[in-house]
């Protein structure tokens, strides 16, 4: 019985990695895309995007069914939930690395260059999605709170990049709609980061049962 | 182990209690009846003397107890009873008692009293006026007498309940603790009572049979491990869900992972997707092989599910780093579609001239400049062929010449010597200085490397520069250095001039000619005589391209 449901709860495991990696591929592509110009890599976004729509609903059927039929209880029941939570982080980052490779389509963004920040921003946003996910797959709790704290990195460089575009729309002569498609992508990868934080805090509560708000 | 004992004890006690009981119960209640009978018959008799001498006043003041008396007269009319109303009662000559003793003068009887509803003992005697005296009492079943003895037979039972309880305990301790303070690593050294002994003996077989089968798994997978940590290929055994059952030290490395990760699942150590879709084809049943780009080399990840009676039981994945062979392969068709390229340039210009020239549009006096052009072209081409042999020959490794000892500095005049002349045309002042250093190496590889160099440095030279060779031994390598006053090779590109066909400055290479492999030679040979090469350069300035070779001892 108990054999089954460990064999059950790998197999949940093994389904949240892979989702986590299809998420950084679909980030990694966004943001390729957007260094390169690449719009070809950018069409690709939206069919990884649904297949981690998939992958949630796939897992989710998972999560509930492994709470009906085994009534987990202590870190059992703590892994399943937070399952459950991460699940709808990591598909709202697939969304939003959509949303990006979108716009990137549909603005015809060239390969942009670094002077606003957002080459950084968006590595910066990377390593906090790999790194949560690899908190998560190592267990790792020192990892995942250092995602937490590189979270105000990645919030840091969007107001960079907010005060950068600020200073370019004084100049008359600029494309209005450019600095507003640039603002939108950085406010998605601000986000993306904030569901990376979310992530680690539940691979936080996951392993310790703390919530965050005990974490120091 | 103690409730066993208790539960044994228990039976056994009381199973000996009830047959004891059984026994004497038989035995004590034929004594017990023969002698109530004789008292009551003795009674009976007493009675009768009574009756015989006082006639119903006997009765008037008579206290009997538990004993009925009956006085019935001789044709069964009941003329007294001292429990019930005589009037009432029937006519008794049937009893059996009565018929006896009216018969024989004396009966007896134990029956059930239909008057007293329970089993009475019966006697009666014949008094001399042929009436009857009768005497009854309640005889004593078995079941009475059983009933009386509940409370004792009770309390013995507790009584034993408790003592078995006491002994199973003490028992089971006593039988148990001997068992547990056995030294399992050493079981015959062990000393226990006589019965344990077979047991002994048997866990010391096992477990030297246990001792010799874990010798050898772990002799097996000590030459496991050795044979795939010498690989210099990723080796990892998958089950049949992806866990991990083994993975040698370079895979290890590769997927930076430790040897903790064994058990767990291949995902934790790698999740890149071309992985995950090799590895759900393989647990299909399917091979496959696919390279991903990790930490900037390429790796190459075939896999190979292992199937048993049709079912997928394990996976092997091997990793190989390929980022030279991409590479290679990468450079091979750079160089094909080089070589082509250049190949064509010339020809095109050739078979334009000549076309022009055949179809007798060219005038006269211009005739000798378009075949001196055909002429220059065509020599451009013999000499990029033989640039292309000359490196596959040295790609070949260049095994059929000879190494002998030889003379930088020698080879070096000679080659600044051959180049003068066009040094002198390019306006260029060649010069060499140095001394006289031994080597070990080919001849026409050396010189051919010499030339490139000087070559070179006259060609992407300025008007009026200069071009200064030395040779001179540092420490155990003879170093050859050309420095030239040119223009010099930006930073970005330094390092790449040494890579087939590449030119810094595209729009130049017209000009100055040359087949754009002078340097890829110039490497190979180097590579093949264990020399290095370095360069120094300032645009504008210069270039400074020194070569070490071991010196000969």
């Amino acid at each position: 019985m108990r054999l089954k449901f460990d064999e059950q709860l790998e197999k949940l495991n093994n389904e949240l990695i892979q989702m986590g990696a299809l998420c950084e591929n679909a980030i990694a592509a966004s943001a390729k895309a957007l260094l390169e110009g690449d719009h070809t890599l950018a069409s690709e976004v939206p069919a990884l995007s649904a297949q981690i729509d998939q992958k949630e609903r796939d897992i989710e059927g998972m999560c509930l069914k492994l709470l009906l039929q085994q009534q987990p209880v202590a870190r059992d029941l703590r892994v399943i939930s937070a399952a459950l939570k991460m699940i709808t982080d990591m598909e709202r980052i697939g969304d939003q690395s959509e949303d990006i490779a979108e716009i990137i389509t549909m603005a015809n963004i060239g390969a942009t260059d670094n002077v606003f920040c957002i080459h950084d921003m968006a590595m910066a946003t990377i390593k906090m999605v790999t790194d949560s996910i690899d908190a998560f797959v190592k267990r790792d709790t020192a990892l995942a709170e250092e995602v937490i704290h590189y979270d105000d990195v990645v919030d840091e460089y969007f107001d960079r990049v907010k005060g950068l575009l600020i200073e370019l729309l004084r100049n008359p002569e600029t494309d209005g709609e450019y600095a507003l498609d640039l603002l939108m992508i950085a406010k998605y990868f601000e986000r993306i980061g904030d569901h990376a934080t979310n992530i680690a805090e539940w691979v936080i509560f996951s392993i310790t049962g703390a919530r965050k708000d005990e974490i120091t | 182990m103690t409730n066993r004992i208790f539960r044994s004890i228990c039976l056994v006690a009381t199973a000996v209690l009830l047959a004891a009981l059984a026994l004497i119960m038989t035995v004590l209640y034929g004594y017990f009846s023969d002698v109530q009978k004789e008292q009551l018959a003795a009674e009976t008799r007493l009675a009768a003397q009574g009756v015989e001498q006082n006639g119903r006043a006997f009765f008037d003041n008579l206290n009997a107890g538990d004993t009925r008396i009956t006085w019935i007269a001789a044709d069964g009319e009941v003329l007294y009873d001292n429990k019930t109303d005589e009037t009432a009662m029937e006519n008794h000559a049937e009893r059996e008692e009565i018929v006896e003793a009216l018969d024989v003068g004396y009966g007896e009887s134990t029956r059930y009293s239909t008057t007293l509803t329970r089993r009475q003992m019966y006697t009666a005697i014949r008094l001399t006026d042929g009436s009857v005296i009768r005497l009854s009492i309640a005889q004593n079943t078995f079941l009475t007498l059983t009933l009386g003895m509940l409370q004792p037979m009770a309390l013995i039972l507790l009584a034993t309940v408790i003592l078995a309880l006491l002994l199973a305990s003490r028992l089971s301790k006593r039988i148990v603790e001997p068992l547990n303070q056995l030294d399992l690593d050493d079981p015959l050294k062990n000393e226990g009572y006589d019965e344990i002994a077979p047991l002994l003996r048997r866990i010391d077989a096992q477990q030297k049979e246990i001792r010799a089968q874990r010798d050898e798994l772990k002799q097996r997978r000590r030459e496991f491990d050795a044979v795939t940590d010498g690989m210099h290929e990723g080796l990892v055994l998958l089950g049949a869900r992806g866990n991990i059952l083994s993975i040698n030290r370079a895979a290890q490395s590769l997927l930076g992972a430790d040897s903790d990760c064994v058990g767990k699942h291949i995902y934790v150590i790698c999740r890149a997707p071309a992985l995950q879709a090799l590895i759900s084809d393989a647990s299909a049943g399917d091979r496959g092989d696919r390279v991903i780009a990790m930490a900037g080399r390429e790796f190459s990840f075939s896999i190979s599910p292992v199937p048993v009676h049709g079912e997928v039981v394990g996976m092997v994945l091997l990793i190989v780093d390929v980022t030279e062979n991409v590479d290679a392969e990468k450079m091979r068709r750079e160089f094909t579609a080089n070589v082509s390229h250049e190949l064509k340039t010339p020809l095109q210009t050739i078979s334009g001239c000549a076309e022009l020239l055949a179809n007798g549009m060219v005038k006269a006096e211009d005739t000798p400049q378009f075949a001196g052009q055909i002429y220059k072209e065509a020599q451009r081409m013999t000499a990029l062929i033989e640039d292309i042999i000359r490196l596959s020959h040295l790609d070949e490794g260049a095994e059929d010449m000879n190494r002998e000892r030889l003379d930088l500095y020698t080879m070096a005049v000679s080659a600044v010597q051959s180049l003068q002349s066009e040094a002198e045309s390019a306006h260029v002042q060649l010069s060499l200085s140095g001394e006289s250093t031994m080597i070990y190496g080919i001849p026409q590889l050396v010189s051919v490397l010499i030339n490139n160099l000087c070559d070179n440095a006259i060609k992407y030279n300025r008007e009026g520069g200069s071009v200064a060779v030395s040779v001179r031994t540092e420490g155990d390598a003879a170093v050859l250095s050309v420095a030239d006053t040119g223009i010099g090779i930006p930073g970005e590109d330094q390092d790449r001039i040494f890579e087939r066909f590449y030119r810094v400055d595209k729009s130049r290479s017209k000009k100055v000619g040359g087949t754009g492999l002078g340097l890829s030679i110039v490497k190979h040979a180097a590579k093949l005589h264990g020399a290095r090469i370095s360069l120094r350069s300032t645009v504008g300035e210069g270039t400074t391209i020194t070569v070490r070779f071991p010196a000969a001892n």
